[in-house]
């Protein structure tokens, strides 16, 4: 058994030879860690990060607002309009000593409460509860900061995979078939292309309100072009390799060997170039935000929490939080990049190691 | 022996526009193969030689039909007829649909080991991909034809998880033979197959294809450019210039008694490793090779040729029977 996984061991695909040389690069690998790790948490962030609270034990009766969602504050005897202030409760259910208790999340603000619920205050500096201080409207900008970096890489992940799939799917058929296909579709994506897309971004989301996936959809109708044009030129140079003429001539169909011979084989700018097209992605959605034309208000986002930031610039936190976040965000993505572009390289030594 | 030839190329023409202009229309073309014919019987091995840039492999994929997949704008003539047992086919005129169901009798090897193998896919993977598109086996039963077949060319069963670039270049290629032989075919092209390997591994690869021929009674066309090889080789030699074939005939006879003025210059060139024969008068052609976009009128051979006469500019040479057995493309040749 021993010897038969030795013998495994040895005869490794060049992908996974190249996973094991982008293990050895450690900035890139210790960045690949840390960027999905994080963005593995952020979707647990309604559980730490929320003013609404995990467990409430009322009157030896419990209860879970958080998969529940709105409670209304008479439930738990609180003298309140509308949905139970929890941190109140908490503090009430303390003093009171009666065997009645909150489990709150960790971090227990939400990114959406403003001055309008209790004891929030505009421009609040960084203290203890607030991390990184309350915003012009007092709403907590260490949570935002948080629930934005879910929604920044959500967005660049979902708009590259598509862009990808478009990519491929168009720019491949157009290398792969050639000839008058290649030829309408290549004059087809030029007017595409001419268009200026910022305007029709701008003048799209100032007519309807974008929701995340509609902006999505907006953006990949930019994008998807420069995908096509790598895609397009691999499948062309792959296309002209003897073990394609070999399978189409024992008979593999199109599709097959377009996907199962060509595409295996034009993965290399595919994958150097996912990390910096998330990185696109992510500046996209902030350059859209900052200007206004982005995701709708409330969101959190940090093109939005730059352009109050810039607003207030006395109030350092809350420029300093956006800006800080982005560009280590961006930095950690641009050294998974690097590194992943190392292990591509053909070369055995590198200056990343 | 009326029984017919498994293969019959007949006045085979494979063009390639050349486009210019704002519209992209047609200024040129190039015509790579200008008619030729020729025919291969079963179990039967042809060689096909000429110096580079004839039209040698352009004539082996016209033959597998798979010329329209790597340029859309070939034009392709003549027929090439296929006598499969009780069906004929011809493999231009068929429908691309159709003509699936014929690929696993008519396999390619070729030149290039490094090129020809998918470089994401096991060994056992590339020989068992014919066998799963053609043959009606299930996974069991296909992986060992696999194994079998890549024992039969001489590699070991437990290198069969490899991937390509764990092997060399001889390695690959019989890679390549397995893999051609998976589907049994009739025939089997052979691009070039030694050229790109070392010489201490042409002569166990030719051996190899050798057996093999006996073993599966399969015929080759087998193009190469050293005339040695394929003299070794082959049952009948096919001289190929510029696009047109210029002598056809059993192998001894083209090879020993070469006829026609291109192949007495080119046979003349092979070295012989004998030194009391390094005076023998070696004919050395004048000129280049004119460009087959722009080929001279007649005979395209005349502006090299040592016996040329003006008549050779006026019409293209037919190919014609000299003796049995043995075509020849030089009417002045034929008249002495």
């Amino acid at each position: 058994m021993v010897e038969k996984n030795k013998v495994e061991e040895q005869h490794l695909s060049i992908l996974q030879k190249r996973w094991l040389k982008f293990k050895t690069l450690k900035r890139g690998y210790y960045a690949l860690v840390i960027i999905t790790t994080l963005y593995g948490i952020s979707f647990l962030l309604p559980i730490l990060i929320n003013n609404r609270a995990l467990i409430v034990s009322y009157e030896n009766e419990l209860y879970f607002p958080i998969i529940k969602g709105y409670v209304s504050g008479q439930t738990f005897g609180q003298d309140v309009p509308g949905e139970a202030k929890y941190r109140e409760l908490r503090k009430s259910f303390k003093e009171d000593n009666t065997g009645n208790w909150v489990l709150m999340p960790p971090y227990p603000y939400s990114p959406f409460e403003d001055i309008t619920t209790d004891g929030n205050k505009m421009y609040e500096s960084p203290s203890g509860k607030h991390w990184l201080g309350t915003d012009n409207t007092g709403r907590d900008v260490f949570a935002r900061l948080c629930y934005a970096f879910n929604i920044s890489i959500s967005f660049a992940l979902i708009l590259t995979i598509i862009n990808y799939f478009l990519g491929i799917f168009i720019g491949g058929s157009m290398g792969y078939f050639g000839g008058k296909f290649d030829l309408f579709f290549q004059r087809l994506i030029e007017i595409w292309a001419s268009l200026p897309m910022l305007f029709v971004i701008i003048i799209i989301s100032s007519i309807v309100k974008p929701s995340f996936f509609l902006l999505i959809g907006i953006y990949t109708l930019v994008n998807w072009i420069g995908m096509t044009y790598l895609i397009r030129a691999e499948f062309y140079r792959e296309k002209a390799k003897d073990y394609v003429a070999a399978a189409l001539s024992m008979g593999q169909s199109d599709v097959k060997v377009m996907f199962k011979h060509i595409l295996p084989n034009s993965l290399v700018p595919i994958i150097t170039y996912f990390p910096f097209s998330v990185v696109a992605g992510i500046s996209a959605l902030v350059g859209l935000d900052y200007l206004g034309f982005g995701l709708a208000p409330p969101t959190p986002s940090w093109g939005q929490m730059l352009d109050v930031g810039l607003q207030n610039v006395s109030k350092w936190w809350m420029v300093f939080s956006p800006v800080a976040a982005q560009f280590l965000t961006l930095l950690s993505i641009v050294f998974i990049g690097e590194g992943v572009r190392e292990a591509f390289d053909p070369k055995v030594y590198s200056r990343l190691r | 022996m009326s029984q017919k030839p498994l293969v019959e190329v007949k006045n085979l023409t494979v063009s390639f526009p050349v486009s210019g202009g704002i519209m992209g229309r047609k200024v040129a073309e190039v015509k790579a193969v200008d008619g030729i014919s020729f025919s291969i019987g079963r179990s039967e091995i042809v060689g096909l030689v000429g110096e580079s840039g004839c039209g040698k492999t352009t004539v082996g994929r016209a033959m597998i039909n798979i010329l329209k997949y790597i340029a859309p704008d070939v034009e392709v003539g003549g027929e090439i007829l296929y006598h499969f047992d009780g069906e004929d086919v011809d493999f231009n005129k068929l429908h691309p649909r159709r003509m699936r169901k014929y690929r696993s009798r008519v396999q390619m090897i070729f030149q290039d080991p490094y090129a020809s193998l998918n470089p994401r896919m096991t060994v056992a993977q590339i020989v068992e991909e014919p066998i799963k598109i053609h043959l009606n086996l299930s996974d069991e039963e296909r992986r060992n034809r696999a194994l079998e077949l890549l024992e039969k060319v001489g590699l070991r069963k437990d290198q069969s998880g490899r991937f390509p670039h764990e092997f060399s270049g001889g390695q690959r290629q019989r890679v390549g033979i397995a893999r051609a032989l998976a589907t049994n075919p009739d025939l089997i092209i052979c691009d070039e197959p030694v050229s790109a390997l070392d010489v201490s591994i042409q002569a166990q690869v030719i051996n190899l294809m050798m057996d093999i021929q006996k073993e599966f009674d399969v015929s080759f066309l087998f193009i190469a450019h050293d005339l040695s090889v394929v003299e070794h080789i082959s049952d009948k030699i096919a001289v190929m210039y510029l696009g047109n074939l210029m002598e056809f005939g059993d192998a001894s006879q083209v090879y020993h008694h070469p006829k026609h003025p291109y192949s007495k210059a080119l046979l003349s060139a092979v070295p012989i490793p004998n030194p009391k024969e390094k005076n023998r008068n070696r004919i050395v052609l004048k000129g280049d090779v004119p460009t087959p976009m722009n080929k001279p009128s007649g005979c395209s051979f005349r502006t090299r040729c040592p016996i040329a006469e003006d008549s050779c500019s006026e019409e293209v040479p037919k190919f014609e029977l000299y003796a049995p057995n043995h075509w020849l493309a030089c009417p002045i040749v034929k008249d002495n």
